[in-house]
């Protein structure tokens, strides 16, 4: 199990386009991709699941992989939010 | 025997083709769906989960090809919702309860719609539209209700509602006609139409007609008259063809007027132009002889989108239209959006009197993260032709200095990114209230123009609701009330050495035209279609002549009286 400790920094947080970029990230590795925030673990190739936990900017996520691929899966993530998603 | 259906027509022109209907209601046919077992059901609702998600695949190709991205980006968001396991999950759940796949579809959607609809941020919670779209469009897959699809053939656009982001949304070329249920003239889908010269009738709400049309219907709709014949014999479809005829050979004759200027027989000049909704319209708009853009409803550029347009996507629409307008002048109005109009994201709180409450410059002025990107925006645009910036629904002077404050601001902060921008973009207000229109004289002494907006100054002098079927006779641009404070508004600009005109739908009544270019307005911004009407309106008459008629006019004392007597001197 490989995991990571992100902050969210783009200005609108995580909404439509960055959630379903992050899902479409994360559907692409085999390992099992979980996202935890304020006290909730929910399944990180789930859009619902992930807009549902309402990560506007300054919230801390921890992303966990578990599989084949798990290092690369966590890797690819944390850049991604780390980019801002492309956003200011 | 062919049925003939009455509504009113609003945009002439006649149109014959096949129906397509838009923003159905579920209702009827939930009622009749006969559900079968839990097992079929199940099966039912995740065979159209997967071919919802397959048609939204290829809707997502075709937007990435035109390189609408942000459009596209939505598209693939509600892909995903369509494909995910807690979509799944919620909808087993359902049919657990009631074995009915269409039903637990749209419970499920809506229960997810409603979680979103409780958080706090904005953004999250203007996802419950996206979700309840969604369900509605696996709801109707699975009842067998056909979405909207464009094919080769142009369509004549019907619906009880239709949504403005739906026409705005459709290639100018696929819509031959609008068909809308409610009454008003004024909506934005027939402000959209218009710009593009599509012969719509509105009103069939009236008495349910609107149900005596069904979806691939093929039909005559004549835009003059509010007619529409559906399934025509032989010869209406023979007679509409002559029509037809007759109405290409006046376009053909208008045509003509194309590139002469509108000018009276002694040489006074009004510069005809356009009002456009879009970037797109601006093609359209040169098509008729538009000396550039009098009105760009710029509130457009944030309607059908599920968060605030940011400056970069602000500033490419923007630069679109002002280079299309080919160093004439371009006018963007800033966002002019209120509880009659409301957009998901901007939470603005039901109203019991939208058009007196908050809207347009009031919530610009108070929403510094909507109005400074839109100036940025607009000032980038102006390096690339002539801009305006427009202000809407001013009341005093004391809003125009908090605007001409935001505006210095916006320089600043360009000039601090380094982004270049255009100094001398002249900044104007919309005279739309009577307040505006009292206080013009010290007004102009801050501003670069005014523009008319007769919709509202209409409205608000004579407080006569456009919109109201059962008093449209007193709602009358000619009523001297308005007539008296138009005059003040053009006085007030000559004698400070600006420049006055018109983006109202006065604009382009050509008899309001001649006694407006009588009382020394400069320009005149209509829906293009009309400009040829009121081209050839001035070029036939000299000004002298106008202004013998706009004395009689001003000693009239009624509004009626004054339209019955230019429509018979005119």
């Amino acid at each position: 199990m490989t995991q990571e400790v992100v902050t969210i920094e783009n200005k609108t947080g995580i909404h439509a386009r960055p959630a379903s970029i992050f899902v479409q990230t994360a559907t692409k590795f085999k390992s099992k991709v979980q996202i935890q925030a304020k006290g909730k673990t929910v399944d990180a190739k789930s859009i619902l699941m992930i807009m549902s936990m309402g990560l506007v900017k300054g919230t801390e996520i921890t992303i966990v992989a578990d599989g084949p691929d798990e290092a690369d899966a966590v890797k690819a993530l944390k850049d991604l939010v780390d980019s801002k998603f492309g956003e200011e | 025997m062919a049925d003939a259906i009455r509504g009113k027509g609003v945009i002439s022109g006649i149109a014959i083709g096949k129906i397509m209907l838009a923003g159905q209601n579920l209702d009827g046919y939930l009622v009749n769906y006969q559900p079968e077992s839990k097992e079929v059901e199940s099966k039912k609702a995740q065979d159209a989960l997967t071919a919802v998600a397959e048609t939204l695949r290829e809707n997502i190709d075709r937007l990435q090809k035109q390189n609408m991205v942000e459009q596209a980006a939505i598209m693939e968001a509600h892909r995903m919702m369509v494909q995910d396991p807690m979509m799944a999950q919620k909808i087993e759940e359902k049919l657990e309860e009631n074995a009915n796949a269409p039903q637990a579809v749209l419970k499920a959607a809506e229960e997810q719609a409603q979680m979103f609809e409780m958080m706090e941020d904005e953004y999250f919670a203007a996802r419950a539209v996206d979700l309840r779209d969604v369900g509605k469009r696996v709801a109707k897959y699975i009842l067998g209700v056909k979405e909207p699809e464009l094919g080769d053939e142009k369509v004549i656009l019907c619906g009880r509602e239709i949504e403005p982001s739906v026409i705005a949304g459709m290639p100018t070329d696929k819509i031959a006609g609008v068909i809308l249920g409610s009454g008003s003239t004024t909506a934005h889908a027939v402000i959209i139409a218009k710009a593009r010269a599509i012969p719509t009738i509105v009103g069939l709400n009236k008495e349910d007609r609107i149900d005596k049309i069904a979806d691939g219907d093929y039909v005559i709709m004549d835009g003059e008259e509010g007619k529409i014949i559906v399934n025509p014999s032989e010869e209406e479809l023979a007679g509409y063809n002559e029509k037809i005829k007759k109405q290409q050979e006046m376009a053909a004759h208008y045509a003509q007027l194309k590139d002469l200027p509108a000018v009276t027989t002694d040489g006074v000049k009004v510069d005809l132009m356009a009002n456009i909704g879009t970037h797109m319209d601006v093609d359209n708009a040169l098509k008729y002889g538009a000396k550039g853009v009098g009105l760009f409803r710029s509130e457009f550029v944030f309607m059908g989108r599920q968060d605030i347009p940011n400056e970069e996507d602000q500033f490419k629409a923007y630069k679109e239209a002002v280079e299309k307008c080919q160093g004439n002048l371009c006018v963007i109005r800033t966002m002019d959006i209120g509880g009659d109009k409301p957009l998901p994201y901007l939470n603005i709180p039901e109203e019991e009197n939208p058009f007196l409450g908050y809207r347009a410059v009031r919530i610009s002025l108070q929403r510094k993260d909507l109005f400074l990107p839109q100036l940025k925006a607009i000032l980038r645009a102006g390096v690339y032709g002539k801009v305006g910036i427009m202000v809407p629904m001013i009341i005093n002077v004391a809003e125009f200095k908090k605007v001409k404050e935001f505006i210095e601001e916006a320089k600043l902060e360009l000039a601090h990114e380094g982004k270049a921008y255009a100094e001398d973009v002249q900044v104007g207000i919309m005279v739309e209230t009577p307040a505006a229109a009292v206080m013009t004289p010290v007004l102009a002494k801050y501003v670069d123009f005014f523009s008319i907006g007769t919709n509202d100054l209409v409205q608000y002098t004579l407080a006569c609701d456009r919109g109201n079927a059962n008093i449209a006779e007193l709602y009358n641009h000619f009523n001297p009330a308005v007539l008296q404070l138009i005059q003040r508004t053009i006085t007030s600009a000559r004698e400070n050495g600006i420049w006055a005109g018109m983006c109202g739908e006065m604009a382009s009544d050509p008899n309001a035209a001649v006694i407006l270019m009588a009382m020394g307005i400069s320009e005149l911004s209509m829906s293009a279609p009309s400009i040829p009407r009121v081209k050839e309106k001035i070029r036939n008459i000299s000004s002298t002549k106008a202004k013998e008629i706009l004395a009689d006019v001003m000693k009239m004392e009624d509004g009626d009286e004054i339209k019955a007597y230019l429509s018979k001197v005119l």
